[in-house]
């Protein structure tokens, strides 16, 4: 067979990358869409990070008592109150927290907190009650709510392979992405755009969903990949897969591209045994790539407008275990960061650990009202019809 | 008609399809014969699994050993594993070891899920999970608990009398049996007790260390007793909500993503009363009428593990180095022997996202691409979709077999045969828009190879 003639018949042939890519991928934007548009950036550490070992309560001596070998010495702790400092290894934040770009708040979680990475993650990704099942995500009840008009699937978009609960959504869903270069270049071949424009109509679930996410990507991924290349960041990050998806995430925001939520996630935070060497190594990871992703944005006028909330499903027992390590909590804090906070550094008091449930923290504050907070106040839409009831609001 | 549409539904669902030769064959054969030819097979292979050599002292006097001796050491075993994760693809993708064992094994593989550090342990591990792959859940589960690979991954060698770790204890009651809802956090508290003990010895086998073995009384599940590990598997499965946790999430598997529960009843009713017997339990779904009805066909996502290995049995794929095999897996979100968490892969829609399915519905044609078939395309091939490290795949393909069968019929009954080899559905509807794609070939045989190709690319071929 000829090649050439094979070539164009995939559709990969040069010639054949002429067809211009889907035109409503440039229609004009219901949400979002403009530099002066709020963009809200989602962090997950996954495994249950320990947050106190993370902000620690440095002049109790609960804490040294229950955790003795795993509490930081005293200069391993950057104090920034008479009660709290961070972990050494989060240098990089202090500085962020000096500058008034971040926020702690402690002690958050939900009642009847549930111990299962599955379960607890899950619960924080639909923001249900803890004895409640839900298929969709509060990201992604967002975009139902507010996003009648979307064409396309990239106004919230994880920087991964595989999609998050909380951006899936009934009629809407975000888009995931790891390399927008790789993705264009699966989404030119010919034949499969032939078969997308001829889709025939399926009533069967997985095929019909099949079907649809092959269109919405076709429609997509050149527009993404376009963005994707508009700007070079300048700033350095560090070597490391998730400092690499930050990077990704800040030169699309400052492409001013028309996606108004990112969700980005770092792994590995389960640390039952030899914890130390394990969580400080993550943390300085996270912080570090974390100030070079503000200092990004800020350089180019955008962290005014950008939001940018850290959480994990869980915090780990105030007790160390017998491996140097710490089992399945509960209560955690949760951090944001951005130009435009209303209220700068420790939102609320250190967590009690005088009184705890079962060896647990308990939390103070519903994550729930951070999400109310953020839907209501920063993306400007209702929040109970998003959440399903109504929690009170924090000033954030 | 019907019989070869429920010839190749239950190869897949029981295996990972049939390349064209086997195809051929099957088309003579009932599908009762098949389904006994399938167990037939996997008992002549489950016996033969020994166990594998353990490469002795990677453990032994560990501490002792110089840092850069453990170095080699590990770096010798991530080489182990990635040659495992590599022979066990091409086990799966032989025609001549047995689908079902295989499929089975990796069925276990995802539920008792583990994550390995050292190929030695994966080895042994996955030998162990063929011996009871079609045996009894109980000698699994027991044989599971006392896995070294297990006991690491979910610290139960940090378990002990004194300080409690309840790591496993609580995957073997979320995860491996009963299922949540079904116990309580105190549960988990005293069953961790009764695994306190259950560590590995020097030499990284199983080993019961009594003096870290708590011998006092247990509250579980009602039962008070001084309970053991095995006493508590025991009392788990005494618990109906074991079979029916455990028979949900095989029809889920191998039937449909949409549990039906009636029929999951009455499977979990007969897995009870037959003392947990995995094989007659297969042999059940197997011959049910049910298995094989419309609504149960073409509606399940293939893995990227069953998409791998169907295309390598279709196309007699062979990779010529297994980091390809390795990226292609990363690339497609399921690498064997490393799930992504205790939980195992979350399957059915959650393998497809945006890159993920593109790269799947692009991967025969990169397969084809970076092979030599007829057409020697890569020299002058400047394309911009061209994808650099699927470009660098080293791999040969064998179309002769497909092109032989379907060659000799009419070239008008092709594009309806070929389909109904590799699909599940019809894309009768497609044909007008798929066949100019294929008229590049000048001869009917390199029309053929590029219509499997292009079959083999339509969203259909996800399913199975």
């Amino acid at each position: 067979m000829d090649r050439r003639k094979f070539l164009k018949s995939t559709g990969l042939a040069s010639s054949a990358l002429m067809v211009p890519a889907f035109l409503k991928a440039f229609s004009a934007p219901s949400i979002g869409g403009s530099r002066s548009g709020k963009k809200l950036v989602i962090v997950q550490l996954s495994g249950g990070n320990d947050g106190l070992n993370t902000i620690i309560p440095h002049r109790n001596d609960l804490y040294f008592k229950l955790r003795p070998t795993l509490a930081l010495k005293q200069n391993e702790i950057l104090k920034v109150d008479d009660e709290l400092g961070f972990n050494k290894a989060l240098a990089p934040l202090r500085s962020l927290y000096d500058e008034g770009l971040m926020s702690v708040i402690n002690s958050v979680g939900y009642p009847n907190p549930d111990r299962s990475h599955f379960r607890s993650m899950d619960i924080w990704h639909t923001a249900s009650n803890s004895n409640e099942y839900l298929s969709t995500g509060w990201l992604g009840r967002y975009l139902d709510s507010n996003c009648d008009a979307c064409d396309t699937s990239y106004h919230a978009l994880e920087v991964d392979d595989s999609l998050s609960l909380a951006m899936k959504g009934t009629k809407n869903a975000g888009f995931a992405m790891s390399n927008p270069r790789q993705l264009q270049r699966t989404a030119k071949n010919k034949f499969l755009r032939t078969i997308g424009s001829h889709a025939p109509h399926h009533e069967e679930e997985n095929i019909a969903y099949l079907y649809k996410t092959m269109i919405d990507t076709q429609a997509s991924a050149n527009y993404l990949y376009q963005q994707s290349k508009v700007h070079k960041s300048k700033v350095k990050y560090p070597q490391n897969s998730f400092a690499k998806d930050l990077k990704q995430i800040a030169e699309l925001i400052t492409a001013d591209t028309d996606t108004k939520i990112y969700y980005v996630s770092m792994s590995g935070f389960d640390t039952h045994v030899y914890q130390r060497s394990k969580q400080d190594r993550l943390l300085k990871n996270y912080a570090e790539a974390m100030a070079a992703f503000v200092k990004d944005l800020k350089s180019n006028g955008l962290l005014d407008d950008t939001l940018i909330m850290t959480f994990s499903e869980f915090g780990r027992r105030v007790k160390q275990n017998a491996s140097g390590g710490t089992d399945h909590g509960t209560a955690n804090n949760v951090f944001l960061m951005g130009g435009k906070l209303k209220q700068k550094g420790f939102f609320n008091a250190a967590p009690k650990l005088s009184k705890l449930d079962q060896g647990d923290l308990i939390y103070e504050i519903d994550f729930r009202r951070i999400y109310a907070s953020i839907l209501e106040d920063w993306l400007q839409t209702d929040a109970n019809a998003i959440l399903g009831r109504k929690f009170d609001k924090l000033l954030l | 008609m019907e019989k070869s549409k429920n010839i190749q539904h239950l190869y897949w669902r029981a295996g990972f399809g049939l390349n064209a030769e086997e195809w051929n064959v099957k088309q003579g054969l009932s599908v009762a014969r098949c389904v006994n030819l399938l167990f037939a097979e996997a008992k002549e292979a489950s016996q033969v699994a020994a166990n594998t050599p353990w490469e002795a002292g990677h453990r032994k006097r560990a501490k002792k050993l110089s840092k850069a001796k453990k170095q080699k050491i590990r770096a010798r075993q991530q080489e182990l594993l990635k040659t495992e994760n590599f022979n066990w693809i091409a086990k799966m993708a032989a025609p001549d070891s047995s689908a079902l064992l295989e499929k089975m094994t990796l069925f276990w593989h995802g539920h008792f899920a583990c994550v390995f550090k050292y190929g030695s342990t994966a080895i042994n591990q996955l030998n162990t999970i063929r011996t009871h792959a079609l045996g009894n859940f109980k000698d699994l589960v027991l044989a599971i608990a006392k896995d070294p690979a297990m006991i690491k991954f979910l610290n139960n060698q940090q378990n002990k009398k004194r300080s409690p770790n309840e790591n496993f204890a609580r995957e073997l009651l979320e995860l491996f049996t009963i299922g949540r809802g079904n116990y309580q956090e105190k549960d988990i508290k005293e069953a961790a007790r009764a695994f306190t003990g259950w560590h590995i010895d020097q030499d990284g086998k199983y080993y019961f260390r009594e003096k870290h073995h708590d011998f006092g009384e247990k509250q579980f599940m009602g039962q008070t007793g001084n309970f053991d590990g095995e006493a508590i598997i025991d009392i788990v499965l005494q618990q109906k909500a074991t079979a029916q946790f455990i028979c949900s999430k095989i029809y889920r598997y191998f039937v449909n993503d949409i549990p039906d529960e009636k029929r999951i009843k009455t499977l979990a009713n007969a897995f009870y009363e037959s003392n947990y017997d995995i094989e007659k339990l297969m042999r059940t779904i197997f011959t049910s009428k049910w298995f094989y009805f419309k609504s149960n066909r073409g509606t399940k996502i293939k893995s990227p593990i069953e998409l791998l290995v169907g295309i390598m049995r279709s196309l007699k794929v062979e990779f010529k180095e297994p980091r390809t095999v390795l990226f292609i897996q990363k690339a497609l979100g399921q690498i064997l022997l490393k799930p992504p968490n205790v939980a195992g892969w979350a399957g059915g829609k959650n393998w497809i996202d945006n890159s993920t399915l593109m790269l799947r519905l692009n991967m025969v044609t990169y397969l084809m691409m970076a092979t030599e078939v007829d057409f020697k395309v890569k020299e002058e091939f400047e394309a911009s979709m061209r994808n650099k490290r699927m470009d660098k795949i080293k791999a040969t393909i064998d179309l002769a077999p497909i092109v032989d069968t379907f060659a000799k019929l009419p070239e008008d009954q092709v594009f309806a045969a070929l389909g109904k080899y590799l699909l599940p559905i019809e894309v009768t509807a497609l044909k007008n828009q798929i066949l100019p794609f294929t008229e590049v070939g000048t001869t009917p045989k390199s029309r053929i190879q590029l219509l499997t190709m292009w079959l083999m690319s339509l969203p259909e071929y996800q399913l199975c």
